[in-house]
């Protein structure tokens, strides 16, 4: 017979059985919402930073001023409001929006595509752009310029105006091809340039000719004074950071309210986190201190068995050891029995939201692994000392 | 039978024993107290000589002491001192020149595990184990001294084996007293302190355990210290002392 054996005969654990199953099950309990929570955060973050849930418009926004019947006119941003804008911790960079400042209107260059539009050109520093194109370049050997035009203006075109006027509808490809004329208004009448269409921008609504070009064209044929930039774009890493809507709510900003659609689920997010983890926090405290009393108790209710086999030459090692393997264990299988429940919970979770596009991992974060082995390491802590203090007094 | 085989274990014992004397003085494995006087007891013995109490002893390795003593001499109180089990009292007692107040906890342990073993006045077994238990228990607490058939033939030796599977909450004195022989004997030891281990023992029986406790000291070359009220001639003592 092993010595465990005899000593489980000697120290009985049963004296707080009931004590023991409550212990059980608020940790179990505290365990799930802790890990839970854990794992909500992480399935939020991945929906952020995941390559397939990140479409190109998430992490730059365009930002204006809002305008009411009181801004009209005031749309402009000065330098204190962007420099102010820049230093929020949340942009990470900051490009401004060059508008033209001559008139300008496009038509089609041959006879086969007739249109003709007034038009107008903006600029971004190219880091801001969703379109890598070797066409977009410019300088002045060019025999074209290129332009950036919006998604949603094709989209417009294809589904709204082509089909009620009865007008072929648009590939990306046949506009990249169909060359345009340019006229731009100078002082000595207008000036011919050709125009090619070389990408497409979710980004942003703007129709964009490079920064080179706007440079050298204001210069040239602007008409107007150089004005204060009335748009900005900005990087940012998490378009739905609560901070960033508040901070462009209190000074009079706006931006597309669909990029920041993400902040509302993080408020909820937020919430419900919160509310798990400190729920699970205060149940794990408790059901930690119910194990703390059990251990206390059983060690307690064996003091005379304890004594005697301490002076028949049981090492207090030998007893620490035994008794760690007769509290502990349960509660490896509490961890490992709540981890499964969230794994399984997850595998359901993903298949449920994919259903609605949205794309989670089917496994459990690696985040919620570790805090599942730090919870763990306390659950040990919390024995071992428990178990030595008491041993000690005896 | 019996005759035969006591007489040359004798002769074979002294030869022994004074081969593990020497030896004991080289390595220096002995019990010494210095002074040694209970609290309890101070008042009575700074007045009335004994040759333990309030002087300077040695036992050496390998020794074979008997102390008799009146009630209420301290036998136990000796005996659970050099045991560590109470330290109320004034000098030293050091094992190998080493302080046994000095040894704690698990060290301690390691101690009453390899080098001595006890058998109690008042037997101290687990009431709710079987005798089996009981005596497993201090086999397989170090690592074991004795395979597990040691059990059965022991018990065989002292006629308990009815009871070896009964709890020993529910054995007379005198078989609980057997119990705890044996139990004592199942471990390895250097020295072996016994207190009044024959007391609930007729002669028979006493005798056999006297046998079987020689046999056991001698396989491990181990002296004892054995506590009685009376004379006796269970083993051929190196010294003979009183409190």
């Amino acid at each position: 017979m092993n010595l465990s054996l005899l000593l489980k005969k000697l120290i009985k654990t049963s004296a707080g059985r009931s004590r023991f199953i409550l212990a059980i099950l608020g940790l179990s309990v505290a365990l799930f919402l802790i890990l839970a929570a854990v794992q909500i955060q992480a399935n939020y973050d991945d929906l952020l930073h995941n390559k397939t849930n990140q479409d190109s418009i998430a992490n730059f926004l365009v930002i204006n001023k809002v305008i009411t019947s009181e801004t009209i006119g005031q749309t402009a941003l000065t330098e204190n409001q962007i420099s102010d804008v820049k230093k929020q911790p949340f942009v990470q960079a900051l490009g401004v929006l060059t508008s033209s400042r001559f008139k300008v209107s496009a038509q089609g260059a041959s006879n086969q595509l007739p249109f003709y539009t007034d038009l107008f050109f903006e600029s971004v520093p190219d880091d801001f752009l969703d379109v890598n194109n070797k066409d977009w370049a410019w300088n002045d050997q060019s025999t074209f310029i290129p332009l950036i035009i919006p998604n949603s203006f094709l989209d417009m075109y294809n589904f709204g105006f082509a089909s009620s006027q009865g007008l072929p509808k648009l590939s990306q490809d046949l506009v990249r091809n169909i060359p345009l004329q340019i006229n731009i208004q100078s002082a000595n009448g207008p000036v011919k340039y050709y125009a090619k269409v070389v990408g497409f921008s979710d980004r942003i609504a703007s129709i964009l000719v490079p920064q080179s070009f706007m440079d050298w064209a204001n210069s040239k044929f602007g008409t107007e004074p150089p004005a204060s930039p009335s748009r900005i774009v900005i990087r940012t890493k998490d378009p739905g950071n609560p901070e960033l809507l508040n901070y462009l709510k209190e000074h009079g900003l706006t931006t597309d309210a669909d990029k920041t659609r993400f902040s509302k689920y993080r408020q909820i997010v937020n919430i419900v986190v919160n509310i798990s983890w400190i729920t699970g926090a205060v149940m794990l405290l408790f059901a930690l201190l119910i194990f703390t009393l059990f251990i206390q108790l059983t060690i307690a209710s064996c003091k005379d068995e304890i004594a005697l086999l301490i002076t028949l030459g049981a090492a207090p090692k030998q007893l620490k050891t035994f008794l760690i393997k007769q509290f502990f264990p349960p509660n490896i299988i509490i961890v490992f029995v709540t981890l499964a429940i969230i794994a399984l919970l997850q595998f359901w979770v993903k298949h449920w939201l994919s259903g609605e596009h949205i794309y989670v991992s089917g496994f459990i974060s690696i985040t919620t692994i570790i805090s599942a082995a730090l919870i763990m390491l306390v659950l040990w802590i919390v024995n071992f000392v428990t178990i030595k203090k008491y041993i000690n007094k005896h | 039978m019996r005759g035969i085989s006591k007489q040359p274990s004798i002769i074979d014992r002294s030869a022994f024993s004074h081969i593990l004397l020497s030896s004991a003085i080289l390595f220096n494995k002995m019990i010494q107290l210095k002074n040694l006087v209970p609290v309890p007891l101070k008042e009575k013995f700074q007045v009335r000589k004994s040759s333990i109490w309030n002087t300077e002893v040695t036992f050496n390795k390998g020794e074979w002491i008997k102390i008799k003593a009146p009630s209420g001499t301290g036998k136990t109180t000796l005996i659970h001192s050099l045991y560590k089990l109470r330290t109320d009292y004034e000098g030293s007692v050091s094992y190998n020149d080493k302080n046994i107040l000095e040894v704690q906890d698990d060290a301690l342990a390691s101690l009453r595990q390899q080098n001595i073993s006890i058998i109690f006045q008042d037997l101290r077994l687990f009431a709710n184990l079987t005798a089996r238990e009981n005596i497993e228990l201090n086999r397989v607490l170090q690592a074991p001294y004795y395979e597990s058939a040691m059990i059965e033939q022991m018990a065989d030796t002292l006629q308990i084996t009815h009871i070896l599977n009964q709890r020993t909450g529910l054995c007379s004195y005198g078989e609980q007293q057997r119990i705890a022989i044996v139990r004592a004997l199942m471990q390895p030891f250097e020295w072996l302190f016994m207190d009044e281990p024959f007391s609930h023992l007729d002669m028979d029986n006493s005798e056999r355990a006297a046998r079987l406790i020689a046999q056991e000291c001698r396989k491990r070359n181990a002296g004892f210290i054995l506590t009685d009220l009376d004379e006796d001639t269970h083993f051929s003592y190196t010294r003979n002392l009183t409190l």
